[in-house]
């Protein structure tokens, strides 16, 4: 394998699962970061986010012709792959789980402006309040959040990487926004 | 969408561009030993049954020429690559990882083969990874069972 960073991610699928360590490393560097992203917001876990990635990756040197090109794309792939690693572990953990334990201050304290300290402020809080309330969503509206309003993914691949139908993800987004729209209400009223 | 609707897209939007970016190194090299390791075990998996058909081969064409079998040019040339050992079953053969678990040597021969050197690092001798697509002459040692016992580089 050339060092070319053109090859298609169908291409390095099948270089890696013949024993080509090169493609599995640049397949494992160009989709680690969404994959990772992906564990923590859903998670709130940076250690759930790490064994999720990790696990992610060894199925994929495993079972990488599992992929089939025609049931979408390599992302929804792996985000499918991420998201039942993900829930598995919600649900092992969920006696242990509080989704206050994870502030996230280092990444806050980033938003802070010399100018107009108190708009920022007010709108650090918001988002700390936004966070919170995507992690206390319900798995299958935190999900599509996650997937089509954090990561960007159009609601046919998110659908392909949820294994529904792609009215499914409409509603469920439609459903899961207001609810956070809610508590943003809510949180703001308390502030208040 | 209503005002609300859009600062909520645009609060998310914000909170997308938050939070780690990456995941930790330790990551992608726990991954790359994974790899590694997978390889290995692939590779012994590809190359034991092809040394189970040489070794098999051999003993079928001692068996042959033993027998009494007319003797053509062809076969007498193959006669210096299969060769009864039994004074030379300990001269330097590397043991296979695989064959303590296999029935004491009584008779042993000698099968002179082409090797990749890939192979050659899966029984743990020490190969430059520019090399491991290259081939070696090695003689490989063969029990009364037809299965390899050890392996001698012959260059």
């Amino acid at each position: 394998m050339s060092d070319s960073p053109s090859h298609s991610d169908g291409d390095l699928l099948r270089l890696l699962s013949a024993g080509n360590e090169k493609a599995f490393l640049e397949f494992y560097r160009r989709h680690q970061g969404a994959v990772y992203r992906f564990a923590f917001q859903m998670s709130g876990k940076s250690e759930i986010a790490e064994e999720v990635t990790q696990d992610v990756f060894v199925v994929v040197m495993n079972s990488a012709k599992r992929y089939d090109s025609e049931r979408g794309s390599v992302a929804a792939f792996l985000y499918g792959i991420a998201r039942n690693f993900v829930l598995r572990t919600l649900e092992r953990e969920r006696p242990y789980l509080t989704v206050l334990d994870d502030p996230a201050g280092d990444y806050m304290g980033r938003m802070v402006a010399d100018q107009d300290v108190f708009g920022e402020l007010a709108r650090h809080e918001r988002i700390e309040i936004l966070r919170k309330a995507v992690l206390a969503l319900p798995p299958a509206y935190r999900e599509v959040v996650v997937l089509c309003d954090l990561h960007e993914r159009d609601y046919a691949d998110a659908a392909d990487a949820l294994g529904c139908a792609v009215g499914t993800v409409r509603s469920r987004l439609h459903r899961a926004r207001a609810l956070l729209a809610e508590k943003l209400r809510a949180g703001e009223r308390c502030a208040v | 969408m209503n005002h609300q609707d859009q600062e909520l897209l645009e609060d998310l939007r914000a909170l997308a561009s938050q939070g780690p970016g990456e995941a930790p190194a330790h990551i992608e090299e726990y991954l790359k030993a994974q790899f590694r390791r997978k390889n290995r075990r692939r590779k012994f998996l590809v190359w034991t049954p092809a040394f189970s058909a040489a070794a098999a081969a051999g003993i079928a064409l001692l068996l042959w020429v033993r027998s009494g079998a007319p003797r053509s040019a062809p076969a007498a040339a193959a006669m210096h690559a299969v060769a009864p050992v039994e004074e030379e079953a300990d001269a330097n053969f590397y043991p296979l990882p695989e064959a303590e678990a296999l029935p004491a040597l009584e008779n042993a021969m000698v099968v002179r083969v082409q090797l990749p050197v890939s192979s050659l690092q899966l029984m743990g001798f020490p190969v430059a990874e520019e090399r491991a697509d290259a081939s070696v002459q090695a003689d490989l040692l063969l029990g009364q069972d037809g299965l390899a016992r050890g392996v001698r580089l012959v260059q």
